[in-house]
């Protein structure tokens, strides 16, 4: 295995794209009136049901294989239901009702923003299977807005090749136990509005291209004010694959913290699952060399587990290798046979795993059937094993185990081709664990429960015209006028408190260091202290600075009043403040006395003044109250500083 | 005859759009280019919806996603490459087993099994072998079971003329000595036809199941399949001789509920629990551990040698819904059409307007049998609790009991194929014939709330 931590991702033809999942502000779901609610504790219901599910032919007549496997999973589906947030519909019991037109709406506005090109001038509603019982239908209503956009990436265009809108998945609630056949759901989420924005995957090349891709399209959710905010309001997919692999779908990826070391673990999966090939290639392995010839080695254990030996010819040491940190290629195997036919991975055995430093010993799901030296030797003596080949042994009820062997022969034989396409889950430590063969374009076919919605193109343009500026253009504009960094845009969109920053430096005329002050430093810091500083008093705080009631330097100064007191008067302010207006000839004896206080020999090298002026300031700004500007004791210290040399 | 060099039809387009595309060459199932402005789309050209915009097109793109786009004379369109959507299932090589029951699965339309059709963007129904055994395999190892295609219609354009040929398609299964009969029905009009299809089988020595799916079967969470499954064991295997109908009996794929066809009603527009048995228990249920019977009065099987097809009928019957501010003229201009006989669904314990009793009048001069039934689904007409009951007997209203419209409603059509004698049609309408009547009245067929979970498991359990 290379090491992640030390890659070259242009040399590995490193391609990576994005799937951002969004959902979006609204009052009502897509396809029915209920309200977005999700309730606090997933398992909490009011009713609850079953299903099962079935693959149903394309359009063009074909099973799709990804739901093949899907079916062949046999999950039994528990939904837990609530009153208040689902109805009919999200399970399954009514057709769907009018989409949201709204939500339509803002699939256009989005794709706008996006520069989008070609959009859907006629709304086809599509259906797209899944069997993993995430949707009560067995299919996910989605529809295309436009396509062919972009967005700008550290000096070059990513494309979007997709903006989608469509319903979002149920939650899955109790997770953890991937082998279970039952699974459960909870429908509180089924249905709310979503948009997936899809990047072109060759756009990409380095980790940090993805990241910063994403936070582009996650700038635009901000700005446009379309994103739902709040916890798991974004989820985003990625595919990866390097030369000589394949595309891996990984899923459910929250937080872009996680995306290199994803990425990282990632490539040297299918970096390791390349050089297996090879060196099974090497060895004269051919498909033919596996079969489903599995050997009942149940007398051996005490259980009543039924044991199955398949022996792998010339594989020997392969099942062994490391694919990801602590985790090698047996296991890699196991994770889908487990998924599909139910068996746990512990209860799955390769022979490399008993070798002085087997990394199979550094896994978290080690094998726990009782096989030690002896044993293997008995086993191997049965199957009468030669010494370059490998065996793999399942143990569980019969039907399932026979299943899982027949799933494993089944991987073994692709990885002659190398990288398998699949869906992957994203683990806590960077790994990924296989969830299903990726779907294709076979399981998406036209839903006929809702007619074709017409957007003419004028509408497009109506909507297109009435977006504001794009993040990135934001961004140019702040940075060439004040010199702002990306992060300070991020903040003032994020908070959304651009228009008013606009608003107040465009056209009240306020320093925009100031008003940024007042618009994120303030707010954020007080909101440490759980106190909100609302809209309300950001206007009062904007006259009292415009009126000159008071001056900048007071800002923080009259913010507890105007806090405490919303329509308190400018007297009262002034007052509080007990604000003078003290004389030219005051000024300037109070900065000779702090000169002199100080001492002036100090201030003669010009390292020293950088350093003590700020301090002599802040010390005359007290006893004046702040009721000067300190541009303007700083003007008059060097003046004086000046007049002594 | 479709050959991939002839133009065909762009299927589904009209007018100048349509003009366009054929005189462009441009095929459905093509692979297209569309520019307009900055716009670039590419993907197959697909038939059009029916009803839809005329003026736009539909493709699929790459993805696999549909979206349409207008064509105007900004728009310009080529054809790239071809290829024929084909929709083909594997062939499914059944083999009969001896120790397993015979069983015929009669389609009339339906969606049990059906396929995508893109001229009407609607779902249609497939019927064939391969198609039904490929997409519920399991079948082929419950029964053997053999599909034979009726009809292909939905089930509100029936027509009293299909449910007597339905029969005579029963009447020859049995007479070849099937075990059992399943009919594939649209959910719609179901009840109606199973209480035809009661009333014509007279001496029905074998299970006759009416079976559909409320959720289309081009749908992953279709109920169809699992529907379809337990009809046929229940055709093949168990001991009971009636026109019964199997649905599913909540919203859960868990059990499904058998019932009598004369009692049953679909009760929602859409759910799959849509069907319930009025004013009585279901006659059992059905899950994956087997049959459980409710009912103790259910029918055995019976030797073939008494069965006989009783289906002599006369359509002229039409059915009135009463409803406050009803015009009489309604009635009036039934009597004036020449019809043989009415079903009213009055209000209550099955009341009408006075202000109908003149029309009542002429039915009674003009021996037309008027039956009443209740608006209220549950219960007995009672013409002789208030004075307007008593009143309208008086005018030959005929008390059709606790029979359901339908039950009603097929009755009198069967019954007049055989007498217009209003004494004989009265004698025959108050008789139970097929559990359209019930002489008591049990208040669980009330109380039982059947579909509602999991209480209805609890109340099963412990009738």
């Amino acid at each position: 295995m290379i090491d992640p931590a030390n890659l070259d991702f242009k040399k590995l033809g490193f391609h990576a794209g994005l799937e951002v999942h969004h959902q979006l502000r609204s009052n009502r779901k897509l396809f029915c009136n209920c309200p977005l609610i999700l309730e606090e504790d997933p398992e909490n219901m009011d009713y609850s049901f079953y299903r099962y599910f079935r693959p149903v032919l394309g359009e063009m007549g074909d099973f799709d294989p990804g739901m093949l496997v899907e079916f062949e999973k046999g999950y039994k589906v528990i939904y837990l239901a609530n009153e208040r947030n689902t109805c009919t519909y999200e399970m399954d019991e009514t057709p769907p009702f009018f989409p949201d037109m709204e939500a339509i709406e803002k699939g256009i506005s989005l794709s706008a923003y996006f520069h989008c090109s070609a959009y859907a001038e006629e709304v086809v509603v599509n259906r797209k299977q899944y069997l993993d019982g995430s949707i009560t239908t067995g299919f996910q209503r989605t529809f295309i807005s436009a396509r062919d956009g972009w967005v700008p990436v550290k000096g070059k265009k990513v494309r979007i090749t997709n903006v989608l809108i469509e319903e979002d998945a149920a939650r899955r609630v109790n997770w953890e136990d991937t082998a279970n056949r039952t699974v459960y759901f909870n429908l509180d989420r089924l249905g709310m509005p979503l948009t997936e924005v899809i990047t072109e995957y060759t756009d990409v090349d380095t980790p940090e291209e993805l990241i910063e891709t994403a936070m582009q399209i996650g700038r635009v959710l901000r700005i446009s004010k379309i994103g739902r905010r709040g916890l798991g309001a974004a989820r985003q997919d990625v595919n990866i694959s390097i030369s000589g692999g394949d595309r891996a779908e990984i899923k459910g990826v929250q937080n872009l913290d996680h995306f290199d070391i994803m990425c990282r673990h990632e490539v040297v999966r299918q970096h390791a699952l390349i050089e297996i090939k090879n060196e099974m290639l090497k060895r004269g392995i051919q498909e033919e060399d596996f079969e489903h010839t599995y050997i009942d080695i149940s007398h051996l254990f005490e259980d009543d587990k039924k044991y199955f030996v398949t022996v792998f010819p010339k594989m020997k040491e392969l099942f062994g290798r490391e694919v990801q940190p602590n985790k090698d290629f047996g296991e890699e195997i196991f994770e889908k046979s487990m998924l599909i036919t139910g068996i746990q991975r512990e209860n799955h055995f390769h022979s490399d795993e008993l070798a002085e430093n087997a990394v199979r010993k550094r896994s978290a799901h080690q094998c726990t059937l009782l096989i030690n030296k002896d044993v293997l030797e008995k086993i191997k003596s049965i199957v009468k094993i030669n010494p370059e080949d490998s065996l793999i042994v399942v143990a569980g009820p019969e039907r399932n185990a026979m299943h899982a062997m027949k799933k494993i022969v089944e991987r073994v034989k692709l990885a002659l081709k190398g990288v398998p396409q699949e869906t992957r889950r994203y683990m806590y430590n960077g790994n990924t664990e296989f969830l299903r063969v990726i779907h294709g374009k076979d399981r998406i076919y036209p839903d006929t429960d809702t007619p074709p919605v017409v957007i003419s193109l004028k509408r497009v343009h109506e909507i297109a015209k009435k977006i504001g500026k794009r993040p990135w253009e934001v961004f140019d504009d702040l940075n060439r006028r004040f010199q702002f960094d990306q992060q300070h845009v991020d903040l003032l969109i994020r908070d959304e408190k651009l228009n008013m920053f606009y608003e107040i430096v465009d056209k009240v005329g306020l320093d925009a260091n100031l008003v940024y002050k007042l618009l994120i430093d303030l707010p954020r810091e007080l909101r440490r202290k759980g106190i909100e500083l609302n809209n309300d008093i950001i206007i009062k705080m904007v006259h009292l600075l415009t009126d000159k009631i008071i001056i900048p330097e007071q800002l923080e100064l009259a913010l507890p009043f105007v806090i405490e007191k919303l329509d308190i008067s400018d007297e009262e302010i002034r007052s509080k403040l007990n604000f003078k207006i003290i004389s030219s000839e005051e000024l300037d004896s109070l900065i000779a006395n702090q000169i002199e206080l100080f001492g002036k020999d100090k201030l003669i090298s010009a390292e020293n003044r950088k350093r003590l002026i700020p301090k002599i300031v802040f010390q005359i700004l007290k006893k004046c109250n702040f009721s000067v500007p300190g541009e303007k004791i700083v003007e008059k210290i060097n003046l004086m500083l000046k007049e002594v040399n | 005859m479709t050959d991939k060099n002839t133009i065909t039809e762009p299927e589904g387009y009209r007018g100048a759009l349509r003009e366009r595309l054929i005189k462009d060459k441009i095929r459905t199932w093509s692979r297209v280019e569309v520019k307009k402005g900055d716009a670039h789309y590419e993907g197959l050209l697909l038939p059009r919806s029916q009803n839809t915009n005329d003026y736009y097109i539909t493709i699929k793109v790459d993805t696999g996603y549909n979206l349409g786009i207008l064509v105007d004379d900004q728009t310009t369109i080529r054809e790239i490459g071809y290829q024929k959507g084909h929709y083909e299932l594997p062939h499914v090589d059944v083999q009969f087993k001896k120790e397993f029951p015979n069983v015929t699965l009669l389609g009339t339309g339906g969606t049990v099994a059906s396929r995508l059709d893109y001229r009407t963007g609607a779902v249609l129904p497939a019927f064939t072998p391969d198609e039904l055994f490929s997409a519920v395999p399991e079948l082929t190892s419950t029964v053997n079971l053999t599909p034979k295609t009726l009809y292909q219609i939905l089930s509100e354009n029936f027509q009293p003329e299909y449910w007597v040929k339905t029969a005579e398609a029963i009447a020859k299964e049995i007479e070849s000595g099937t075990d059992g009969v399943v009919i594939g029905h649209g959910t719609d009009t179901m009840c109606v036809t199973g209480c035809a299809l009661s009333y014509f089988l007279r001496n029905l020595p074998i299970p006759v199941v009416l079976v559909g799916s409320q959720r289309s079967s081009d749908r992953p969470s279709s109920d169809g399949p699992r529907n379809i499954l337990y009809a046929s064991e229940l055709a093949g295997y168990e001991n009971f001789a009636e026109v019964a109908i199997c649905m599913h009996g909540t919203p859960s794929d868990s059990y499904n509920l058998i019932h009598r066809s004369t009692r049953c009603r679909k009760m929602h527009s859409a759910r799959r629990d849509t069907f319930r048995t009025i004013s009585d228990t279901p006659l059992g249920k059905i899950d994956d551990s087997g049959v459980t019977w409710l009912k103790k009065d259910i029918k055995p099987r019976s030797s073939a040698e008494d069965f006989y097809l009783d289906a002599k009928i006369d359509d002229r019957v039409g059915m009135l819904y009463f409803y406050p501010g009803m015009n009489p003229d309604l009635l009036e201009s039934m009597v004036d059409l020449g019809y043989h006989g009415v079903v009213i669904i009055g209000t209550g314990l099955g009341h009408v307007a006075t202000d109908i009793y003149p029309a009542l009048e002429r039915c009674q001069e003009e021996k037309i049998p008027v039956i009443m039934v209740v608006e209220p689904l549950y219960g007995f007409v009672q013409l002789r609790v208030y004075e307007t009951g008593r009143d309208m007997l008086a005018r030959g209203v005929i008390e059709g009991e606790n029979m359901l419209p339908s039950a009603a409603y097929t009755k009198l059509i069967w019954t007049l194929g055989h007498t217009r004698n209003l004494e004989e049609v009265r004698k025959i309408m108050l008789t139970n014939i097929a559990g359209e009547i019930t002489k008591r009245e049990s208040p669980r067929g009330f109380m039982l709330h059947q579909g509602t979970e999991p209480g209805i498991d609890y109340m099963l359990k412990n009738l």
